[in-house]
């Protein structure tokens, strides 16, 4: 089964505008601007894996500075204040959020892994069981950030 | 009132905790728990008047955490706040006494409308 006829690239675009509107943007003075680049540089990533009736990964990337950003956002800190726990902890509720709500679309019977956070670029994890199917790539205050899903190779429970 | 926030995610228990204050519902006590047995060993301890429990948490998932605390004849008023949302799951919710569910991202004004009923 093709997720793509399932969870659309508008889809995700749709979700990631509410995460913006409820907690990276509320002001609506600096959303995500897609630039369909696949290939632009990514410094940390975030991933959650999907298992059931449906087998792959929703990952989260973006620079350094966007996750700063993020995590700046999210506990209303200032920049300066951020730590690395604090970028842990957004880049995975990140993912966390964007993957449950495409867990929601997907046929029933999924589950939604814990979050894995890795501060290192997308390239530095592999997924080798898994192809991207669909993805969003843009800049937030001219900082990269895509989100990306991955839908396992293979079939069946070891998939 | 006392309220107890349940989420393995310290971001996302600030993040409650943020957003019930700007729906204006800030002068209650808050207590936290970072999985579902500690959600479920704080609703006795600490006898809140309210759980807020993220679904997906070490431990016990806060389904779990609900069914325990009915079985045990514990009614405190029980939701999700969850970045899951499954028919069956809001299903699942429903059958074990839960009252609100609330869906990642929110808004304060989702917030209002689900807590008003109860916080007042």
């Amino acid at each position: 089964m093709s997720v793509e006829t399932v969870v659309t690239e508008d889809d995700l675009a749709e979700m990631v505008e509410q995460v913006w509107a409820s907690y990276l943007d509320p002001e609506g003075v600096s959303p995500l601007i897609p630039t369909a680049d696949a290939d632009q540089p990514t410094e940390v990533h975030s991933t959650v894996s999907i298992t059931g009736t449906w087998h792959g990964h929703l990952v989260y990337a973006s620079s350094m500075q966007a996750a700063r950003k993020a995590a700046g956002a999210f506990l209303a800190m200032e920049l300066d204040e951020v730590g690395q726990e604090d970028i842990s902890d957004v880049l995975g509720e990140l993912a966390n959020i964007v993957g449950g709500n495409v867990k929601a679309m997907l046929p029933a019977g999924c589950f939604l892994s814990l979050p894995t956070v890795v501060l290192a670029p997308q390239t530095a994890s592999y997924y080798p069981a898994a192809e991207r199917i669909s993805g969003l790539w843009g800049v937030w205050d001219g900082e990269p950030i895509s989100i990306s899903m991955w839908q396992s190779t293979k079939t069946g429970d070891n998939a | 009132m006392k309220i107890l926030i349940a989420d393995d995610s310290r971001v996302m228990r600030q993040i409650v905790t943020r957003t019930l204050r700007q729906a204006g519902f800030d002068n209650h006590d808050l207590v936290e728990a970072a999985d579902g047995a500690e959600a479920a060993a704080k609703a006795a301890s600490e006898s809140p008047d309210l759980i807020i429990s993220d679904w997906n948490m070490p431990e016990m998932t806060g389904i779990e955490v609900l069914r325990k605390l009915r079985a045990e004849g514990n009614n405190v008023k029980f939701g999700f706040v969850t970045s899951e949302c499954t028919d069956e799951m809001k299903n699942a919710a429903e059958s074990a006494g839960s009252a609100f569910f609330i869906v990642k991202p929110f808004t304060a004004d989702q917030f209002q409308e689900a807590f008003s009923p109860i916080l007042g």
